[in-house]
């Protein structure tokens, strides 16, 4: 009895001394008069030490340029399409500052858990990047974030099959070499639907237009895919089967985005181009692709207790020093409008390609509720066409389903 | 007669055999891949076409993005605690509701009963929130709310374990009882003893659950990343950004993630055969 008792007590402070051990996280404290404790959540990638550890870099510059702080930073991990969840679960206990997508936007809105930027903060937000980058991250006349980053994909292709003029029309490129394209994911496929003059939600903020995307014009892209499908120099990019063909050579181009550039450099070394999207034939007439776009930001916890310092780490881990500095550690392509000239970063393809596409080939993805309706009813039109399901006969009709299923939430 | 039965004996086999590479296909794929030398996510032939223990090397060596060691050891951790912790309390709650007999016994197995019907996670948000205003979601202490998270229903799953208890005849208990028996030592040294396939049983379900639980996992870790579970970190490893460089190490996580349970079968398996000879029927 007595030994079993012992046993238990023995297993009791097991349990609490494993839980009390491991590592605390770590902090920075300096000399300084005011106490202040930011919590700051990124990607793994940016605090490991492999990759350069961005993050810890940017807190310690900032902690020095302002020694009236003495701050302590509380570091954790999440992603950026990802944080928005944990911070609307529970804002107060969140991170001050953290990165975000901005098609997570209205998660935050809808928590009250997103700072609104105004004043010098917000002219000197708007002086470091474009018109379409803010944008992206303005709700109702509101701006929310710092952007670091554009978030679109656009075309890897291998210099050896196309050449700088062949890739300006999809037509070209399927005649001499296969591309390959997710034509199942939700994502991509709208590309072919904007070519041919359909909207979402007016410009992307007016939810009573809804989706324009039953239209005669939508017709004919849906008769176009039909036909499209069935080109054997057309292959549906799919679990990556994309990045295998590419890698086995039987794939001559595909449409990622920055997140696929080590993978892809790898493979195709010297021989990768990266551009804006191509052009597609249409009743004889070129139509442009164009991708979805967003961008990334650093955002500011509504709840936060230490505002001024918050909102002040944010600008800096949004500041061209940073945004240079990302790039050089992790190849996060900037969109500061400072860095443009930089000659280092200018000739990077991917940063040209990206932001060509940001600038000219693509349309900035909706972020209002009802772009929630939109996602399904399109995978579905594209794994239809794959399968065959769709036809030049049903076209009109399949269409038209479609449309009616992007513009219902599926309940009433 | 006998070349029928032989003749069926063979068909029967046969469908066997067929089911059983059905089942057994699935696993070995992902055997196949952990050891596969091509990266990504894709193939396009079944067999890999160079094999590599690089895999399960890269997952043990590269942690400055995703710590698997770290998460194993999680992992392992919160899985022991909560499988002695759970089994405790419901085997006790079992022997009570089996062999006591008190006011409340007829409703409070309504009550497990109805509550049982409600997924788990229903509570999860309401757990959460429950956990912080005790504060154990920050650091270390996430560790002891998974722990309690796993073990704190177990009490209401006690219905299999008290069929097993039910069939125990009660003449054994009061010959103990006549014998100077306390009601712990009946449950210790006579009921269990006796029911070593449902303690077998409570044992493997309990540690299994909480080794392969992901959503608990993933709201009360939330950016924590030194406390995520094997889990989350598998999950992570399929995200856009890693899956064409972690794929292969996400099988080989798959395989080791399997030989701790595996371990546990193989060596409590004895009892669950043995123990189905059972107690000393009346």
């Amino acid at each position: 009895m007595r030994y079993r008792k012992q046993l238990a007590a023995a297993l009791l402070v097991l349990l609490i001394l494993s839980c009390l051990s491991a590592c605390g996280n770590s902090g920075n404290a300096q000399g300084g008069e005011e106490k202040v404790r930011l919590m700051v959540w990124s990607p793994s990638e940016d605090q490991s030490v492999d990759s350069g550890a961005w993050l810890r870099l940017c807190c310690d510059r900032f902690a020095a340029q302002h020694p009236e702080w003495d701050i302590t930073f509380v570091y954790g991990i999440a992603d950026e399409a990802t944080a928005a969840d944990s911070i609307a679960q529970d804002p107060e206990a969140s991170a001050d500052v953290f990165l975000y997508a901005n098609d997570n936007i209205t998660t935050m809105t809808d928590a009250q858990a997103l700072a609104k930027f105004g004043g010098k903060y917000e002219a000197a937000i708007r002086a470091g990047a474009s018109e379409a980058i803010i944008n992206s991250i303005t709700l109702d006349g509101h701006l929310y974030g710092v952007p670091f980053t554009t978030n679109t994909w656009f075309m890897y292709y291998d210099k050896s099959v196309f050449s700088e003029e062949d890739i300006t029309s999809l037509e070209v490129m399927l005649s001499k070499g296969v591309v390959s394209f997710p034509f199942t994911n939700s994502w991509y496929l709208p590309a072919f639907y904007f070519g041919n003059g359909c909207t979402l939600f007016g410009d992307g903020t007016q939810e009573e237009l809804g989706a324009d995307f039953g239209g005669e014009n939508a017709v004919a892209v849906t008769n176009y895919l039909v036909d499209l499908i069935k080109n054997p120099n057309f292959v549906v990019d799919a679990d990556g089967s994309g990045m295998a063909g590419l890698r086995d050579g039987s794939i001559n181009a595909l449409f990622s985005g920055s997140w696929d550039y080590g993978s892809v450099k790898e493979i195709l070394g010297d021989n990768m181009g990266a551009a804006a999207l191509p052009v597609y034939q249409l009743d004889g007439e070129g139509r442009q692709l164009y991708s979805y776009s967003g961008s990334k930001a650093v955002g500011v916890n509504a709840y936060s207790e230490y505002m001024v310092p918050a909102v002040e780490l944010a600008i800096f881990l949004g500041s061209a020093e940073a945004q240079k500095l990302h790039y050089e550690l992790r190849s996060v392509i900037p969109c500061s409008t400072d860095l443009q000239s930089d000659p280092a970063i200018s000739a990077d393809p991917v940063f040209l390609a990206q932001n060509d596409t940001f600038d000219r080939t693509s349309k900035l993805q909706p972020f209002v509720s009802a772009m929630g309706n939109c996602w399904t009813p399109v995978e579905n039109m594209g794994k239809s066409i794959r399968n065959g399901t769709v036809t030049h006969e049903n076209a009109a009709q399949q269409t038209r389903d479609m449309n009616d299923a992007m513009n219902s939430n599926g309940i009433g | 007669m006998k070349s029928a039965k032989t003749r069926s004996n063979v068909i029967v086999h046969i469908i066997l055999a067929v089911l059983a590479i059905i089942w057994v296909f699935p696993i070995f794929w992902v055997i196949l891949t952990s050891f596969r030398a091509e990266k990504g996510s894709y193939v396009s032939t079944f067999f890999p076409k160079a094999y590599t223990l690089g895999n399960y090397v890269k997952l043990f060596t590269d942690t400055t993005i995703l710590n698997f060691p770290k998460m194993f050891v999680n992992t392992l951790i919160i899985a022991v605690f909560s499988c002695l912790l759970s089994t405790f309390f419901l085997l006790s709650a079992a022997y009570c509701l089996s062999r006591l007999r008190f006011r409340m016994r007829k409703p409070y197995m309504n009550m497990a009963m109805i509550l049982g019907l409600f997924p788990g996670f229903m509570s999860m948000v309401a757990v959460y929130f429950i956990l912080k205003a005790v504060g154990l979601t920050e650091g270390a202490l996430i560790r002891l709310a998974l722990i309690l998270c796993y073990s704190g229903g177990a009490a209401l799953s006690f219905q299999i374990a008290k069929g097993f208890f039910d069939t125990t005849p009660m003449a054994i208990d009061e010959a103990a009882m006549i014998d100077g028996c306390t009601r712990w030592q009946i449950f210790t040294k006579i009921t269990l003893p006796l029911s070593k396939p449902i303690v077998i049983y409570t044992i493997l379900t309990s540690f299994i659950s909480p080794w392969v639980d992901f959503i608990f996992a993933k709201v009360i870790c939330r950016a924590n990343a030194d406390q995520y579970t094997v889990a989350i970190g598998l999950w992570k490893m399929l995200e856009k950004e890693y899956i064409d460089n972690w794929y292969t190490c996400f099988a080989a996580g798959a395989v080791l993630i399997s030989i701790p349970i595996a371990i546990l079968f193989l060596k409590l398996q004895k009892y669950y055969v043995n123990g189905l000879g059972g107690a000393v029927k009346g």
